[in-house]
């Protein structure tokens, strides 16, 4: 009779005690036993041990396997507790250090406050003021930030007036007609020039004439004046530079 | 006639911008044709096809729509999402409006003239009233998600058909709502599902969609029930462009590979009363897209991205084989763009955008007829002037010696002094040009370099004088006697400074007396554009040459035409001659000979010898190469007044340097077109 399937301690337990009671047995890899908890009989009905059939298993009690049990049990929670704790320990450091970086973009509190109350003309001496009085806990990266000067963060209070680091734009460049246009001529170009038609170079197809001529031509454009432009244009460059200097020279 | 040195001059290069849109107009027998870079052109049909106003384009400017509203008006659209009318005296942009629906695909005039629908980005379809000094938002019809690529108004005025991606939708324009919806994309093989793009639609009387795709079909659908009536497949390309004629019997198309094809309604037996859209002809003018197509009531006109416009006339509706049915077909403007500074030899020539100044080689050796010469130094690209700011450059022009350089835009007047030391130019701007009402629509400089002229609108020629260290100075502004709303757009001046000839829209010609600033007289009116105008250096007579390829000689002094004008009227000039297909841009003569006048056209070269006599229909016009082999004797007998050179060819410009020295600026079309962008690929069999 095969045994219930038990748990994995189950499984662990009697294959000690297998091990222990029948000592010389050769193992098979992957291949569980399985017997009651207390039923010797259960043994004689695997095959493949009839041969070491003759011994009886070792006589475990209840009480002893509980107490076995309850003390395996135990060893997988606190394993379990410790691997939580662990992932909640990391989720902890990680917060504080991005709480860290938060904390060393901005300003000290003292800068922020003195600046919504300072007039503009003096917000040098405020950030230089504010210098003095850092955290303790980020002391050199306060003081990187704190000698930038007139670098205003974005939740500055309204009444604010920047000096200097502002772009003016024209507002007619900025407008959507010009990203309407841009689509309405990718589309064009998608449809007449994209995937899916058929075109073909300008030499190509001025070219099929003078190969079904009975008198093979070359083609029209067999030099393609694009290649190496920026060696060209380097080459006159270099030429116009070594002409002047000869120039001056003879002159 | 004596022997000319030819500078072979191939270095202009000049690539005309494509044909995106045309629009005909047939009370007036007039063609409005817009280019991908937003300049606008009318060609005249009834005078032999001249191109009589050109707008220069803008860099922002896009114009995907055309149409002719109220009478004489002309209406674009484009990308920019405004609707411009176009002053077509003054040559500019009249006013604009701006039509709040993002860029703008398509525009379409109902039959009356008095609305203006425009199919928007957004997907909306909006209507415009036409009013005497603009246009007005009249309402928004129903919208829907997807751009409106195409409309057609049904000819009763009451639907409007639009075409957009995959979908083709009926608007009702009383109600503004959509009545119908029809998906183009049903009967295509679902290995083939692909975006089916409907480029252009056509609303005929009878309740029928005409519509092309980008699948490469015409389709005709009932739009009442949203049925699909015929489907012809065209080409494997994409359709881009189809017109209706007026009375809806014929069908043009024009296609992505080049190709035109005519759809004809016609009875399917002999005389049955059961027709059907049958595709009887086909065309392949052009090599690039055809993204525009006309249709008036005698002929086939298409517009290709190749810069060709080609007008084929239907045999079937010309009245006699003759000249009025022959095909016709514009590359290049029908005006000049080089001017030469002959005594320094330089060459200016005029982009849309930049101005580049060049100098002729020179050869030292000395040949026979026909050979080619050895350059001993070679021609030098000495500046290069961009125009600053988006607009295109109206005209230019170089003083013979080469020392001023002035271009105009719309609304910019440039003036530069070049300074030639060695081999080197340096060029300075002059300061503190006049205000002119700009744009200058021609620029001439005197002979003497001591003045300039400028044509301006309303028939007005401004003087300025040239001062020497470099300045200018407002002298005069002559004015016709009987006003005109027309702009000046030729001029000349006579070679001892005393006279100025000035060729405005209204094809009157207005000589002017330099030395009193006042009106000398005006030439007798004729009833076709003017095309070029030069003043004899000798005699002082003005020599114009028409549309129509007719040639008078108005003697100045005198203020009558010359004898030899006369007798060229009275015994007409020879059929070839009126037969050309181009226009003369540009007439100069020879100070060693003065009965030569030199003309030339885009296919030919010609001297004309007011010595001898003139041919008659019966003897041959191009007899040069014929006269060659005749003994001296024989020649004498058949030489006449034309001497025609068909060597060089396309020509943009030739002009005489001086007693031995021609310059001919040609500009090859293979050329061009090795620079247009990618064709539709052809496959041939064997290659």
């Amino acid at each position: 009779m095969r045994g219930r399937r038990g748990g994995g301690r189950l499984r662990r337990k009697l294959g000690e005690s297998f091990r222990a009671g029948l000592g010389a047995m050769a193992r098979r890899a992957g291949r569980q036993r399985r017997a009651a908890g207390g039923g010797p009989a259960a043994l004689a009905s695997l095959p493949s041990f009839e041969d070491e059939a003759d011994e009886a298993p070792e006589e475990v009690s209840f009480g002893v396997a509980r107490a076995a049990a309850e003390t395996e049990r135990k060893i997988a929670g606190e394993a379990a507790r410790r691997h939580r704790e662990l992932l909640k320990e990391k989720r902890r450091r990680r917060e504080e250090l991005f709480k860290e970086q938060k904390r060393k973009k901005l300003l000290p509190e003292a800068v922020l406050q003195e600046l919504a109350a300072a007039p503009p003309g003096q917000q040098s001496e405020v950030t230089h003021a504010a210098d003095q009085d850092e955290h303790p806990e980020d002391g050199p990266a306060r003081q990187s930030e704190g000698h930038v000067p007139g670098q205003l963060k974005k939740d500055k209070p309204k009444g604010t007036r920047s000096k200097g680091n502002y772009m003016a734009v024209h507002l007619k460049d900025q407008s959507l007609t010009g990203l309407h246009q841009q689509t309405a001529k990718d589309f064009l170009y998608t449809h007449l020039y994209g995937a899916g038609t058929n075109r073909t170079h300008a030499n190509e197809f001025f070219s099929l004439e003078n190969k079904k001529n009975p008198v093979k031509k070359a083609a029209v454009q067999f030099v393609d004046k694009s290649w190496g432009l920026e060696e060209k244009q380097k080459a006159m460059k270099f030429k116009k530079c070594w002409l002047a200097a000869k120039m001056k020279s003879l002159v | 006639m004596g022997e000319f040195e030819v500078h072979r001059v191939r270095f202009f290069s000049y690539v005309p911008a494509g044909v995106r849109c045309l629009a005909y107009h047939r009370r007036t027998d007039r063609l409005a044709l817009a280019r991908t870079d937003g300049a606008v052109e009318v060609y005249n049909f009834a005078a032999n096809y001249f191109q009589e106003k050109a707008i220069p384009g803008h860099e922002a400017r896009t114009v995907e729509a055309l149409c002719w509203a109220a009478g004489d008006r002309l209406f674009g659209a484009g990308l920019g999402g405004d609707i411009s009318e176009y002053d077509l005296e003054r040559l500019r942009v009249k006013r604009s409006v701006d039509g709040f629906g993002g860029p703008i695909w398509s525009m379409a005039a109902n039959a009356g003239g008095t609305r203006l629908a425009i199919g928007c980005e957004d997907g909306s379809v909006k209507l415009f009233h036409v009013v005497p000094d603009g246009v007005q938002f009249e309402r928004n019809l129903d919208r829907q998600q997807g751009r409106v690529l195409c409309l057609s108004w049904h000819p009763s005025e009451t639907h409007i058909a639009a075409g957009s991606v995959d979908l083709l939708r009926v608007l009702d324009v009383g109600s503004g709502r959509t009545v119908q919806r029809i998906m183009v994309n049903y009967h295509v093989q679902k290995s083939k599902k692909r975006e089916c793009v409907v480029w252009s639609v056509a609303f005929l009387s009878s309740g029928t969609v005409v519509s092309s795709d980008s699948f490469g079909r015409l389709q005709f659908w009932d739009w009442e029930r949203g049925t699909l009536l015929e489907s012809h497949t065209v080409s494997t390309s994409a359709v881009l462009s189809l017109a209706v004629s007026e009375k809806e019997d014929s069908i043009v198309v024009g296609t992505s590979a080049g190709a035109t094809y005519q759809f004809q309604l016609l009875p399917v037996k002999m005389g049955s009363q059961d027709k059907h859209w049958v595709r009887t002809k086909p065309f392949q003018h052009h090599t690039h897209d055809v993204r525009a197509v006309a249709h008036s009531p005698t002929a086939l006109i298409s517009g290709g991205l190749d810069a060709q416009l080609v007008i084929r006339p239907l045999m079937e509706k010309m009245q006699k084989k003759g000249y009025e049915a022959v095909l016709r077909k514009f590359t290049f403007p029908h005006r000049r763009l080089v001017s030469s500074a002959r005594k320094a030899r330089l060459l200016l020539f005029q982009f849309s955008q930049h101005l580049e100044l060049w100098k002729l080689g020179s050869t030292d050796e000395s040949g026979k007829d026909g050979e080619v010469l050895p350059v001993c130094r070679a021609p030098e690209h000495l500046v290069q002037l961009k125009s600053k700011g988006p607009e295109h450059i109206y005209c230019s022009c170089v003083s013979p010696c080469g020392s001023w350089i002035a271009y105009s835009t719309a609304s910019r007047f440039h003036l530069y002094r070049a300074q030639y030391e060695g081999d080197g130019v340096s060029i300075k701007k002059v300061a503190n040009v006049p205000k002119l009402l700009l744009p200058a629509y021609q620029l001439q400089c005197s002979a003497d370099s001591g003045s300039l002229f400028v044509a301006s609108d309303q028939g007005s020629v401004h003087v300025l004088q040239l001062l020497e260290p470099g300045g200018c100075k407002h002298l005069h502004t002559l004015r016709p006697p009987s006003g005109t709303l027309e702009a000046v757009y030729l001029l000349a001046s006579s070679a001892d400074g005393n006279w100025l000839a000035a060729a405005s829209g209204d094809w009157e010609i207005h000589i002017y007396s330099l030395k009193r600033f006042k009106h000398h007289c005006t030439v007798p009116m004729y009833s076709c554009a003017v095309t070029a105008l030069a003043i004899h250096p000798v005699t002082n007579n003005l020599v114009i040459a028409y549309s129509d390829q007719q040639l008078f000689e108005f003697s100045i002094p005198e203020k009558q035409y010359t004898a030899w004008s006369r007798t060229v009227q009275n015994s007409g000039l020879h059929r070839a001659w009126l037969e050309r297909d181009s226009p003369i841009t540009h007439i100069a003569f020879n100070p060693k000979n003065p009965s030569h006048i030199l003309l030339h056209d885009v296919y030919m070269f010609c001297v004309l010898d007011k010595s001898l006599p003139l041919p008659d229909d019966s003897a041959s016009l191009m007899n040069q190469s014929a006269l060659k082999q005749l003994p001296e004797t024989a020649r004498k007998r058949q030489l006449h007044a034309f001497k025609i050179c068909k060597k060089f060819q396309p020509l943009l410009f030739a002009d005489l340097l001086d007693e031995n020295c021609l310059v001919m600026v040609e500009r090859p079309i293979m050329d061009i077109k090795t620079q247009l962008p990618p064709p539709i690929q052809q496959k041939k069999f064997g290659t």
